[in-house]
């Protein structure tokens, strides 16, 4: 890549590159309550971005995307407290668990179109659980309790650099060659094919892609709560999470799962420390994602880009 | 070299639905090969067949000579065959020359270089009378334009051989003329050979040179058109049998 080529990337992979070079430069400076908050919204982001890829980009609406975040964590659990690896090298575990899955997942999985392909994923996500609970090695049902001796900080440099390196990963797949063979299959996956696009082959590398982020960042979140426990590693509402934060920020954009996390994660952790409201957060999200599904179902990005053409060139 | 297309004894079984039952024909490089027969005779399937949309269940479909039945659609498009869609099937979210760009990239020329797709995208949309339209976005498109955005695509991919579905299908009569007349200009200027499968027997017979009829999945005439809509067998088919026997 020469200077030139660096230097056209468009102002939203820009913007994206200063605030999170910002957020990292002051991260030492950031009181701790609010480093785990920050913390906390880049998992969720990468996680956001993750399902982006395959739901936003290539048009595979998947349910079951938390069983890459889920064995993510457990690969780093294992990794961390059965064989003593660094939780760094735990993470790298858990992004080649998850892109190991997605492999074997998507050959079968990605067979199925539309609704079908959104079923098969959820039924996954729910097998994956039963099947965890009977594994001795990953706890036995109870899941993997780790020394809590984290370092804030070499938490929140791991997701920084792991989100920069899926931010980059999004804007170089969309704008190469390739980006036009998964417009072509978002588009018409039939019309695609008769055209020369290898659709397989395209949607399980995507896919895999997809898969390994959301493997690393459920690596990081294991590592932040130091365990893996099966019940709410599985929970269903973490996939249903990352779906609403992409459809509320802007499906298949590449500024959408960013701001659909702030929207969606902030006020959940407002909610979460009111007792009396604790919970209900959901019903909120849903409602929202239901009123942007009907009225503006390009989200926010999706919907600013449409009424304001001057930004159509930016947010690419 | 000229390139060579050819069908031999190819079937296709849906469960106990016989769609194509032993059809034969070739199609050279530089010719245009008309394919009639009426609604349902198998046509489009045959179609499907060679563009590797579906597999035949028995017989051979061969380019120059090696064997192509039963490859994924994406490979046989590398090879230089390619077709259209009978329901024209654009990239909504694209322009007209996203569009063609995309079969520029993809299909049998494969150019890597997304400027150069482009630029061949531009000549294309000129050569089939879209060039007012290259950066619409293609949901934009009449139906007319949708069908000719398929032609372009087909033609963008660079395929020596096109599988045509219809494309002169629900035009008024003067867009007919004017798709005929721009059909056969491409034509001469790019060399293709081309199967079209038609319903409008005007176009049909104005731009082939030769015409295979299909009844019910089989062969019953091949030859020169004119030939072919004096053939008794083909009279009956379309109107059936008191016609091929009524006074006129």
């Amino acid at each position: 890549m020469n200077l030139r080529s660096i230097l056209s990337v468009g102002p939203t992979l820009w913007g994206i590159g200063i605030f999170l070079v910002i957020l990292g430069g002051s991260a030492p400076w950031i009181p701790g309550f609010l480093l785990t908050l920050v913390t906390g919204l880049l998992i969720w982001a990468t996680l956001a971005y993750s399902l982006n890829l395959i739901t936003g980009l290539v048009g595979y609406v998947s349910f079951g995307h938390v069983v890459f975040m889920a064995f993510g964590g457990y690969a780093l659990a294992f990794g961390v407290g059965a064989l003593n690896l660094h939780p760094v090298v735990g993470v790298a575990l858990g992004a080649a668990v998850g892109l190991a899955l997605a492999l074997g997942i998507g050959l079968v999985t990605l067979r199925f179109r539309g609704v079908y392909f959104a079923i098969a994923t959820l039924v996954i996500a729910v097998a994956a659980l039963y099947i965890v609970l009977d594994i001795e090695e990953l706890g036995d049902g109870k899941g993997i309790i780790l020394n809590p001796a984290v370092e804030p900080l070499s938490v929140f440099y791991t997701i920084l650099v792991t989100l920069a390196i899926e931010v980059g990963v999004t804007y170089a797949i969309t704008h190469g060659r390739i980006g036009y063979g998964i417009r072509s299959i978002k588009g018409d996956e039939d019309a695609a094919n008769t055209l020369g696009i290898n659709a397989a082959r395209i949607k399980l590398f995507v896919y895999a892609l997809s898969g390994l982020f959301a493997g690393a960042a459920g690596g990081v979140y294991a590592w932040n709560v130091s365990g893996a426990f099966p019940y709410s590693s599985f929970s269903l509402t973490f996939s249903l999470q990352m779906l609403a934060m992409i459809v509320i920020g802007g499906m298949g954009t590449l500024l959408g799962p960013l701001i659909g996390t702030v929207a969606v994660y902030l006020p959940s952790q407002v909610f979460l420390t009111i007792p009396l409201l604790s919970g209900l957060q959901f019903i909120v999200i849903g409602l929202v994602v239901i009123i942007i599904a009907l009225f503006v179902p390009g989200g926010i990005v999706g919907t600013l880009r449409k009424y304001i053409p001057e930004f159509r060139g930016m947010l690419e | 070299m000229t390139r060579v297309l050819e069908v031999s004894q190819v079937h296709k079984y849906f469960g106990g639905v016989r769609a194509v039952q032993g059809v034969s024909l070739a199609v050279q490089e530089g010719n245009v090969i008309g394919l009639i027969g009426p609604n349902g005779s198998g046509k489009s399937t045959l179609l499907n067949l060679i563009a590797g949309v579906m597999k035949p269940t028995k017989g051979r479909i061969s380019l120059d000579g090696q064997r192509i039945d039963g490859w994924p659609a994406h490979r046989i498009v590398e090879q230089g065959i390619a077709k259209t869609h009978q329901i024209p099937k654009p990239f909504l979210a694209m322009t007209c020359r996203e569009n063609v760009a995309v079969a520029a990239m993809f299909g049998s020329n494969k150019q890597k270089d997304q400027s150069e797709a482009l630029e061949t995208a531009g000549r294309v949309l000129t050569l089939v009378g879209l060039e007012g339209k290259a950066d619409s976005i293609s949901s934009n498109l009449t139906v007319q334009e949708r069908k000719r955005l398929e032609f372009a695509r087909v033609l963008g991919t660079g395929a020596r051989i096109l599988l045509l579905d219809e494309i002169f299908a629900g035009l008024s009569p003067e867009e007919l003329r004017d798709a005929i007349g721009m059909f056969t200009q491409v034509q001469k200027e790019v060399g293709f050979g081309a199967l079209v499968v038609e319903h409008v027997m005007r176009a049909v017979l104005t731009v082939s040179g030769h015409v295979v009829v299909i009844e019910e999945g089989t062969k019953i005439a091949d030859g020169s058109p004119r030939e072919v809509v004096e053939n008794p067998a083909v009279i009956e088919a379309y109107l059936g049998a008191e016609a091929v026997h009524a006074p006129t």
